[in-house]
């Protein structure tokens, strides 16, 4: 049957607002599903981890204004807490982009923000308490991936052991329950082709290849190692052994995993690119420091395998947060402990090298980009108690211009002296998706 | 060729209300309908019991892989499809003006429902969902015995536009089809106003948002996938709307009532 044509091209083409424009956008890293911001970025939301001594101390969504022409460009112009520590980490928009889903690793709360009804000011919508028993003991809520009428959630952890096994945890857009999709295990693989020593059933991101039917899930560690403090962690062997080491294969339509491969050292973020003929993702691994390629083969297997180091792996930069280029050219990696941001040329995708580099600050965990990859953001905060101490406990977020040579600083907010806190993970906003 | 006769003679029916904007619509069902291709397997030469999946093969073979959607699709029954919610109720109008409730019609049949507007031009919008309901009502026909069980529903969201008449003349090709009792049902629904609208929209989550330009109503492309006790049990967007995923989760919950 024909369809029609060009209709996924140029990546998911929203329907929203700017005009009759059609709206397409870190934008580059978000649910396909998603309407998204192609041009220039008005807000940045900044989910915060509160702090001891700094302001309420309680977690809150932080607004900042990034308009070039405005009065208040690079100034906070919100500031919602939701009051208490939760361990605030990551966060996603409904596909419809209306709502922002912002997580706690700790308390497993869960915070509903509302940015369409003002995109200036969000509000608080709903707090779902219920995560842990709605799942029937997924612990950790951390990645917000929109799909149409509902939003999955992958969980860290689990209330039996605290340690990684984990799941999928899917609600409606309404904050409604829907289901739980425990990782394949050695004991259960559900199916899945294992292609791995290793079957840890433990979790981190989702991405989805809509195109393939194809959903990743990569794999980190449990609260009993994310909630310890990171210096105790790292002489502690035992709770070294515990994170991931896998990255599964679902079936997206149907949740089923199908594969699991071994990427060992604890793989987090993963990206997909945006070409309509690319068939691969990339993930990194925090401990071992390389750039992993997830690629399916010529009769449609899917792999992994290791395309490059990140630093110098010896000297355990901790890579932690990437972001995709929308042109599928290059990949911004951020380094926790050294601080750095590198940008990859991945156009050889099996044959990534490295192209700049530079220092944000003694701690860096996120980076963002602008669709058109000309603005990019960075945050601090990567877990309160891995976070460095004393004067090297910079917390920020910090704005850049990339002219294609160099990141040229635009502003930088420092989140202590703001009163706020750990500037952990970074989403862009624009009245302009909502124009009644 | 029938498709293409069939669209040809509609097209010349079709244009007296709404112009330019319906040629487009219509456009892209042509141009759909001239592509479609269904499996070559005789159905009706086979004993039609409900369910109608049995001895059928699965209803998804219907159609063709393309690169669009570059997979095989799941086996039927071998997935879950958990209830989101409840659909909405309220008061709608059907093509010749009469006012009926949305869960009666709902009730008793597995529906596939999209929201469109007539004058929605955005290729990546509404002509996506109509031209794959097209196909999927074409493609019926080799499966006459579906039309108890399935139906499609189209509701528009831009109900001071879409008059009952307005909905009579967008939805010409397919209720003058000669060969429409072999079919599925396709209803094409409006409302009396914006108020009547409002909670249907929201009770579905169809999201629309108005523009400055009064032509233009933004939204994005959603399509429900609702059981015979009105739950919605999938949601599909851009990206998801392959007529043989929608196929094969009709035949997941008809496999779900009987196992």
């Amino acid at each position: 049957m024909k369809q029609l044509k060009n209709k996924l091209a140029a990546g998911f083409v929203a329907l929203f607002a700017f005009g009759t424009t059609p709206v397409i956008a870190d934008e580059t890293c978000q649910s396909p599903y998603m309407p998204k911001i192609t041009g220039q970025e008005e807000f940045v939301y900044v989910w915060t981890l509160g702090e001891a001594g700094v302001g309420d101390e309680s977690d809150k969504l932080v607004t900042v204004d990034v308009r070039p022409e405005s009065d208040s460009y690079g100034k906070v112009i919100a500031s919602l807490s939701v009051g208490g520590l939760n361990e605030a980490h990551h966060g996603g928009f409904s596909a419809d982009r209306r709502y922002f889903w912002a997580g706690g690793l700790d308390t497993n709360k869960i915070f509903i923000f509302d940015i369409h009804s003002d995109a200036a000011k969000p509000k608080l919508h709903k707090v779902v308490d219920s995560f842990v028993k709605d799942s029937g003991g997924a612990v950790g809520p951390h990645t917000f991936y929109g799909l149409p009428g509902r939003m999955m959630i992958t969980a860290l952890s689990n209330d039996k052991d605290h340690g990684g096994r984990t799941a999928l945890v899917e609600y409606t857009n309404e904050g409604d329950y829907v289901a739980t999709y425990w990782m394949p295990t050695a004991e259960n693989p559900q199916g899945a082709k294992i292609d791995s020593p290793v079957v840890d059933g433990f979790g981190y991101d989702v991405r989805a290849l809509i195109r393939k039917n194809i959903m990743l899930t990569s794999s980190f560690t449990g609260w009993s190692n994310y909630m310890m403090d990171f210096g105790k962690m790292l002489k502690d062997e035992a709770a070294m052994k515990r994170f991931g080491q896998t990255v599964v294969q679902w079936d997206l339509h149907t949740r089923q995993p199908k594969k699991v491969m071994h990427v060992p050292g604890a793989p987090l973020e993963i990206r997909f690119p945006w070409g309509p003929n690319s068939n691969y993702a990339f993930t990194t691994t925090a401990l071992t420091s390389k750039l992993w390629l997830i690629h399916e083969d010529d009769e449609g297997e899917w792999h992994s395998k290791p395309v490059a180091d990140i630093g110098d792996p010896s000297k355990v930069p901790l890579p932690v947060d990437i972001s995709i280029a929308a042109d599928d050219q290059h990949l911004w990696i951020n380094s926790f402990l050294d601080g750095m941001t590198r940008l990859f040329d991945i156009s050889d995708p099996h044959a990534p090298k490295q192209v700049y580099e530079k220092k944000i600050a003694s701690q860096v965990n996120m980076v963002s980009q602008s669709w058109d990859g000309k603005r990019v953001y960075f945050t601090s905060s990567l877990l309160a108690n891995w976070d460095k101490k004393g004067a090297d406990n910079e917390q920020f977020l910090k704005a850049y211009d990339w002219n294609g040579k160099e990141l040229i600083e635009k502003f930088s907010i420092d989140f202590h002296k703001e009163g706020l806190g750990r500037a952990h993970i970074m989403r862009f906003g624009s009245s302009k998706l909502y124009s009644s | 060729m029938k498709y293409a006769v069939l669209s040809n003679g509609n097209l010349e029916g079709s244009q007296r209300r709404l112009g330019a904007s319906l040629l487009v619509s219509f456009g892209v069902l042509l141009i759909a309908g001239i592509g479609l291709a269904v499996g070559t397997r005789d159905w009706r030469q086979e004993e039609q019991v409900y369910p109608v999946i049995a001895e059928a093969g699965n209803f998804a073979d219907l159609f063709e892989k393309t690169e669009e959607y570059n997979f095989d699709p799941p086996v039927p029954g071998s997935y879950a499809l958990p209830p989101l919610k409840q659909a909405p109720d309220g008061q709608v109008l059907d093509f010749v003006g009469r006012e009926t409730e949305l869960a009666g019609l709902l009730k008793g049949k597995i529906s596939l429902v999209s929201f469109v507007y007539v004058l929605c031009s955005d290729e990546n919008g509404c002509p996506i969902a109509m031209s794959t309901l097209f196909n999927i009502h074409e493609a019926s026909a080799e499966l006459p015995a579906l039309r108890d069980d399935v139906q499609l529903v189209t509701i528009s969201f831009d109900p001071e536009r879409d008059t009952p008449e307005a909905m009579a003349s967008f939805a010409y090709p397919v209720l003058s089809d000669a060969e429409k009792e072999s079919k599925l049902d396709w209803r094409f629904l409006t409302t009396s106003g914006n108020r009547a609208l409002k909670p249907i929209i929201d009770g579905f989550g169809q999201a629309i948002d108005r523009s400055g330009d009064e032509d233009v109503i933004n939204h994005l492309l959603r399509m429900y996938l609702v059981d015979r006790s009105g739950r919605i049990r999938n949601v599909y967007g851009l990206g998801m709307i392959d007529p043989r995923l929608l196929m094969t989760d009709i035949e997941t919950l008809m496999m779900e009532e009987v196992s």
